[in-house]
């Protein structure tokens, strides 16, 4: 019986060891265990920080598709939100850290300053179903995904040049968030800014996986991805949970650029980069899937800190658009498969 | 409330209108179904058959016409507070959640019951009126044979405990041995008391398990009656029968 039991987990291992999201997640983890010895721990510890960030963003980006069949090209716009509201909260506390090193808001302040970034990026997602897709839903459905683009590479241009009004086009940026030498793994310096983005960064993408599995609302937004009649039939009101999806997403977008502001100072086209990585990550796990997306992100992060580590900072945008029209000349569904299928067909 | 409407229909639909866009399907129809009965509705290819019972689930909305269950107004409202109210659609296409296990499915059509164990004695029914998606639990949906998709299709519809059903082709693309298991389970189910309003290619077969039906043509309902008369009333028979 246990036998059996265990041989069954193997042939499920050996299975999905042979297709394609298990050559590339064995192959990511080779390539990473080669550079690490030939280049020394950093690079490891530089793509587990990118990549867990950018996870955050891509999953977002993978959920606004799977969900609302939105191709989101505003969604660095989320990020740049995170960063500008985390600046704007920030640095009064830091002035304030700086006054009173010992007082509680060196340790709270970096987590107030997320959590008005989560509600800053959960707002604009819901004024920006309110406004301008949930108004275009109204008004036409034909050629939806076409003319959604259109809308999100509009509010794109919107948001970036209302920052630049309101806001000024320099750059706003603090030096840290945690004060403190930093700590040392496997021989790497690592600041604290950086290990706790990370641990940031796993904490939101376990708390995100869970809700999306086990609870009736997550459940519900994967039944709406999944099929949109079905889930109206079953008494899933649609409207709560489109605009549910896109404050989740942009929420997540905002965390993001909040906990990077230290890497990324906020200015108006701070969220262009992200966003660009963010598509890579998504075009290659496959477009509306969200696990994979996380897989994803490492993936293209590991394949950003080998470029500029073996290449030349210069090329890190080539080298993963390269791979990404290679897999959609070979794998149009992405290396995860799509989670969504014939969306497009709609 | 429920003393004044003692006497109506649990479903009433009058002089319906409705359609795509510009293009009208449906002509004035006029339906009543009432609780416990076993109700058909048949016609030829696009006479608006599925477009009767979607227009009630609240996926289309209707031009024109009332349509009432229990003694309250439902035309309009959007599909899922239909089902709110007891409705329960099971479509041609099923609209199932491929890449969800026939478990979370089941669980997704109880989503509008918010008792635990309410919720487990639904599940329980559905697997002992299905044994066969009880042994599948946790395959994928997207992954199982036409025939368990239909019946994972009629179990979600089942989950949300509904006062009445509407069935869409249930034979549709079944091996006549497994349409056979379907029909016998909706004959199960009306034996425990729910209202079951079916749409069926299957003319003979159909009129033979119905109490009543509605002979709908190009959107207009032709004829009523008890299903054991319609299925020796002359024009059915020239129509649908051949004879």
């Amino acid at each position: 019986m246990v036998e059996q039991v265990e041989k069954r987990i193997w042939e499920r291992i050996f299975k999905w060891g042979g297709s394609a999201g298990g050559i590339a997640v064995i192959l990511t983890v080779v390539v990473a265990a080669m550079a690490t010895l030939d280049r020394g721990p950093y690079v490891l510890v530089n793509t587990v920080v990118i990549g867990g960030m950018l996870a955050l963003v891509s999953m977002g980006l993978a959920l606004v598709f799977g969900v609302m069949n939105i191709p989101m090209f505003a969604h660095g716009e989320y990020f740049m939100i995170g960063t500008l509201t985390a600046y704007y909260v920030f640095t009064p506390i830091n002035t304030y850290i700086t006054a009173n090193p010992d007082s509680v808001l060196a340790v709270l302040g970096p987590l107030i300053t997320i959590v008005a970034a989560i509600i800053a990026g959960a707002i604009m997602g819901v004024a920006s179903e309110v406004f301008v897709f949930s108004q275009l839903r109204k008004r036409s459905r034909e050629n939806w995904v076409m003319n959604s683009f259109l809308l999100t590479v509009g509010l794109s241009v919107v948001l970036i040049n209302a920052h630049q009004l309101f806001f000024g086009a320099d750059f706003k940026g603090i030096t840290r968030y945690w004060a403190g030498p930093p700590y040392s793994v496997m021989d790497v310096f690592i600041s604290r800014d950086r290990a706790m983005s990370f641990i940031l960064a796993v904490i939101v993408v376990v708390v995100f996986w869970f809700f999306m599995t086990y609870t009736r609302t997550g459940r519900a937004i994967r039944a709406v991805s999944q099929d949109e009649n079905g889930a109206l039939m079953v008494g899933i009101g649609i409207k709560g949970i489109l605009m549910l999806t896109m404050s989740l997403s942009c929420a997540l977008a905002a965390i993001a650029g909040a906990s990077l502001l230290f890497m990324y100072p906020s200015y108006p086209a701070v969220g262009l980069e992200p966003l660009y990585m963010a598509w890579f990550v998504v075009i290659l796990a496959g477009l509306g899937n969200v696990l994979g997306a996380v897989m994803g992100a490492f993936m293209v992060a590991l394949l950003k800190v080998l470029t500029v580590e073996y290449i030349g900072s210069g090329w890190d945008f080539v080298v993963p658009s390269a791979l990404i029209i290679v897999v959609l000349i070979f794998k149009p569904s992405g290396i995860f498969g799509s989670e969504v299928r014939g969306v497009l067909d709609k | 409330m429920d003393l004044a409407n003692g006497d109506a229909m649990l479903l009433e639909v009058k002089n319906l209108n409705a359609g795509y866009g510009f293009l009208q399907i449906l002509r004035d129809v006029s339906l009543t179904v009432d609780t416990g009965e076993y109700v058909c509705l048949v016609g030829p290819n696009g006479a608006g058959k599925s477009t009767t019972l979607k227009t009630i689930a609240g996926l289309v909305a209707p031009m024109s016409g009332e349509i009432l269950f229990k003694g309250e107004p439902i035309d309009g409202l959007p599909g899922n507070q239909v089902a709110r109210k007891g409705i329960a659609f099971v479509s041609e296409e099923m609209n199932l959640f491929v890449n969800m296990t026939v478990q979370e499915n089941l669980a997704m059509g109880a989503y509008t019951i918010r008792d635990k164990k309410l919720q487990k004695d639904r599940l329980e029914f559905v697997y002992d009126l299905f044994p066969r998606l009880d042994e599948r639990r946790s395959q994928l949906a997207g992954t199982m044979s036409g025939g368990e998709r239909k019946m994972l299709a009629i179990g979600r519809g089942l989950m949300s405990n509904p006062t009445l059903l509407l069935v869409d082709e249930p034979s549709f693309g079944l091996a006549p041995l497994l349409t056979e298991s379907v029909f016998q389970s909706l004959d199960t189910l009306i034996k425990r008391g729910v209202t079951i309003m079916l749409v069926e290619q299957n003319v003979t077969k159909t009129l033979a398990v119905t109490d009543r039906g509605y002979v709908l043509e190009n959107g207009r309902i032709e004829l009523s009656g008890k299903s054991s008369d319609l299925a020796c009333d002359a024009h059915v028979r020239k129509v649908f029968l051949g004879v």
